[in-house]
C-alpha cells in the first residue's frame, strides 16, 4: 500500500520497500481540455549537495541532458502534451549509485515557453508525482499537488534525500515564477 | 485595485471580506453580440443543475443569489451573494461564447470584481490571447477551502456547445423539455436496509440545456413551444432593438414595441408605451412593456414579457416608427424572442417601404397546450389597417407622446 502524502510530508522509502535499490519517479498532469496550445510540461531533476547546489552542470538532468553525469539518474523521455493516463514522464534513480557527495535529488516540472504561450500551473490540473520501486514497479509513495497554483511556471514536486543511512521521499510542491532557467541557476547551475 | 494575468489565482478574502460580489463585464470585438453567461458548478465543476446557468434566457437563480442585469457601455452585470448559493454550487465560472467570428478578432473583454462600489480585482485580454476559441471562461469564483477567485482565459474553438460539455451538460439539438428534477430522496426505512447492489444505482440524468435559435426567415413559417404541465411560469420575453441613428440635424429614431392581445377569458386590449399602456405581470394580462426608449440608445431596446402564456389567446407583437426615421431597414431594427429553454426566434425588419411604418411582426397562439409563434411580419400604415387585418375590433384614434 503506497503512502499518499500531503504538502511537506515525507516518508522513508527504506523502510517502506526494504531493500529498495533504485526507483522510479513517475510524474503526470492533466492535458489541457481546453483549445490552444498544449501544455509542454518537461520533467528535470538536480542532484544536490548538502548546501542545496548541484556540483557541476552535468547534475541537472533534464530533456536535454537525459543522464546525470555519475549515470545515477536517467531521464527516460519527453512527453509534449501530458495525453494518456499514468505517468506522463519518469526518471529513474539508482540509489546505490548517488555518490556519497548526493543528499538530495529535487524533482521540478516546468513550462516549456510558459512566457511565450501565456501558460503558467494556475492552468494545470491533476498534477502529481509518485516513486515506484523500480524492481517491479510497486508505488511506495504519491504526493497529488492539489494546491492551487496561480502564474508560477515551475514546481519542485518533491525531492529524494538521505536520512542516515535511508532515503527519504519528501512532498514539496514549491512553485516559482519564471519557469526552468531561473529555477537551475537557484541550484547553481550555469545556464 | 489587482490585475490578473492568465492563470493568476488567490483567496478572496485577501481582496474582501464580504459575500455580495459583483462581476461587470464588457467583451468588444467585431460580432454584433458576445453572449455572457454565468456557470453555477458543483464540487467536480458539473453543470448538475442547470437552473445555475445563468444568462439572457435565465438571468436568476431560484434563490436570487446569482442575478444577471444589463449595465451601461454595454456590460453585463452579474450579481453574486455566495452566502446565499446553495452548497451544492461551489463554482462560478463566468464565460463569453459568440456566434460568429472567434476570440482572436475581439478588442478586449475585461471583468471586474467589485463589492460595495469598490473595485477589487480585473482581468482583461485581447484577441492576441486567443485563436479559434467561440467559447472563452474568463473568471472562476470557486470554493476550495475557502473561497477564492482565478483567471481563466481558456476556451474552445466548438463555443457553447463544447463549453457547455466541458461542465457536463449536454446540449439538445431540437427544442426539448425540461428534464425532470430528480425524484425527492426517499424517507429511509428503519427496518435494517437492504445492501445497496452497485447495479441499482442510477445516475441523474445529465442536464439538457436547448440552445436552439431558431430564426424564422418566412412570412408564415412557426415554431412551437410546449407550455409546462406544472403549473410554473414560462414567460416568454420579446425585445426590439434597433441602432440609434440620428445625427446633427436628425432626431433619432424612435420605434415602439408593443402587442395587441385576446386572453382565453376574452379580454383584450393593446400594451405600448403610446397612452402608457405598459401593462402588468402581476394582473391580467400578465404582459408587461418594460420601457419607452425614445432613441435606441438603450443597449437593450425596448421590452415585452408575456408572463402567462398559458392565459393567451391570441398576442400580435407589432412594432412602429413613431418618429425619426423613415423605414425599418433604415435602422436594423431586430425583434427576438426568447423563453427560458433557449428557444430563440429572431425577426429582421426588412421592409423599406416609407409609407408602411408599422409592423406586425409575429403572432402567439395558444393552441392546445402549446404556443404556438408564427411570423407574420406584415407592414401596415397604421394600427388600424394592422387589426382589421387580424380582426381584433379596437377602436382607434390618433395619439401621441
Amino acid at each position: 500500500m503506497a503512502v499518499s502524502l500531503k504538502k511537506g510530508g515525507n516518508v522513508s522509502l527504506s523502510k517502506e520497500a526494504p531493500g529498495l535499490s533504485a526507483i522510479t519517479i513517475g510524474l503526470g498532469w492533466d492535458p489541457r481540455a481546453t483549445d490552444g496550445k498544449e501544455f509542454d510540461l518537461d520533467a528535470s531533476a538536480f542532484t544536490l549537495k548538502a548546501d542545496g547546489k548541484v556540483r557541476a552542470d552535468g547534475d541537472f538532468i533534464f530533456y536535454n541532458n537525459k543522464v546525470s553525469s555519475d549515470g545515477s539518474v536517467v531521464h527516460n523521455g519527453d512527453n509534449r502534451t501530458g495525453e494518456g493516463a499514468g505517468d506522463d514522464e519518469t526518471l529513474d534513480i539508482d540509489l546505490s549509485k548517488v555518490p556519497a557527495e548526493v543528499d538530495k535529488v529535487a524533482i521540478a516540472v516546468t513550462i516549456d515557453e510558459a512566457d511565450a504561450r501565456g501558460q503558467s500551473f494556475g492552468q494545470v490540473g491533476g498534477a502529481f508525482i509518485r516513486v515506484m520501486n523500480k524492481d517491479g514497479g510497486a508505488e511506495i509513495a504519491r504526493y497529488d499537488l492539489s494546491e492551487d497554483y496561480s502564474t508560477e511556471t515551475a514546481v519542485i514536486f518533491g525531492e529524494i534525500y538521505r536520512n542516515g543511512a535511508d532515503w527519504k521521499f519528501r512532498a514539496v510542491g514549491q512553485g516559482f515564477a519564471g519557469g526552468l532557467a531561473p529555477l537551475a541557476r537557484n541550484f547553481g547551475v550555469n545556464v | 485595485m489587482q490585475t490578473f494575468t492568465t492563470g493568476q489565482k488567490t483567496q478572496l478574502s485577501t481582496l474582501t471580506p464580504q459575500t455580495n460580489l459583483t462581476l461587470t463585464v464588457q467583451v468588444t470585438g467585431p460580432a454584433s453580440e458576445y453572449d455572457l453567461i454565468l456557470f453555477g458548478l458543483d464540487a467536480a465543476g458539473q453543470l448538475s443543475d442547470d437552473r445555475y446557468m445563468i444568462f439572457f434566457n435565465q438571468p436568476r437563480s431560484p434563490e436570487g443569489a446569482v442575478e444577471m442585469k444589463s449595465g451601461a457601455r454595454n456590460e453585463k452585470v452579474f450579481t453574486v451573494d455566495l452566502s446565499r448559493l446553495p452548497a451544492s454550487v461551489r463554482r462560478l465560472s463566468l464565460a463569453s461564447t459568440v456566434d460568429s467570428g472567434a476570440f482572436n478578432a475581439i478588442d478586449h473583454a475585461e471583468v471586474t470584481l467589485s463589492s460595495s462600489g469598490t473595485p477589487l480585482m480585473n482581468y482583461r485580454v485581447t484577441g492576441r490571447d486567443f485563436q479559434q476559441q467561440k467559447a472563452v471562461m474568463l473568471l472562476d469564483l470557486y470554493f476550495k477551502d475557502v473561497w477564492r477567485v482565478g483567471a481563466v482565459g481558456q476556451g474552445f474553438n466548438g463555443g457553447l456547445d463544447a463549453l457547455v460539455r466541458h461542465f457536463g451538460g449536454t446540449v439538445a439539438d431540437t427544442p426539448a423539455a425540461r428534464p425532470p428534477s430528480p425524484p425527492p430522496p426517499t424517507p429511509t426505512p428503519a427496518a435494517p436496509r437492504p445492501a445497496p447492489t452497485p447495479a441499482a444505482i442510477s445516475t441523474p440524468p445529465a442536464p439538457t440545456i436547448n440552445l436552439g435559435k431558431i430564426t424564422l426567415d418566412k412570412q408564415g413559417q412557426s415554431a412551437k413551444i410546449s407550455l409546462r404541465k406544472d403549473g410554473q411560469k414560462d414567460p416568454i420575453s420579446v425585445n426590439l432593438n434597433w441602432d440609434k441613428g440620428g445625427g446633427f440635424l436628425r432626431a433619432s429614431a424612435d420605434l415602439d414595441l408593443g402587442c395587441m392581445f385576446v386572453m382565453q377569458d376574452g379580454q383584450k386590449g393593446v400594451i405600448q408605451a403610446l397612452g402608457n399602456s405598459f401593462g402588468s405581470d402581476r394582473f391580467e394580462p400578465f404582459i408587461l412593456l418594460d420601457k419607452d426608449d425614445r432613441s435606441g440608445a438603450s443597449s437593450d431596446g425596448e421590452n415585452l414579457v408575456i408572463s402567462r402564456p398559458d392565459l393567451i389567446h391570441t398576442v400580435v407583437i407589432f412594432a412602429f416608427i413613431y418618429q425619426g426615421t423613415s423605414d425599418f431597414t433604415k435602422v436594423n431594427a431586430r425583434l427576438t424572442m426568447k423563453d427560458p429553454r433557449g428557444n430563440e426566434i429572431t425577426v429582421q425588419l426588412s421592409n423599406p417601404d416609407m409609407r408602411r411604418t408599422f409592423c406586425a411582426i409575429a403572432s402567439i397562439e395558444n393552441v392546445g397546450g402549446e404556443v404556438k409563434i408564427t411570423k407574420e411580419e406584415r407592414y401596415f400604415k397604421d394600427h388600424q389597417e394592422a387589426d382589421q387585418h387580424f380582426g381584433f375590433s379596437f377602436r382607434w384614434s390618433a395619439g401621441s407622446k
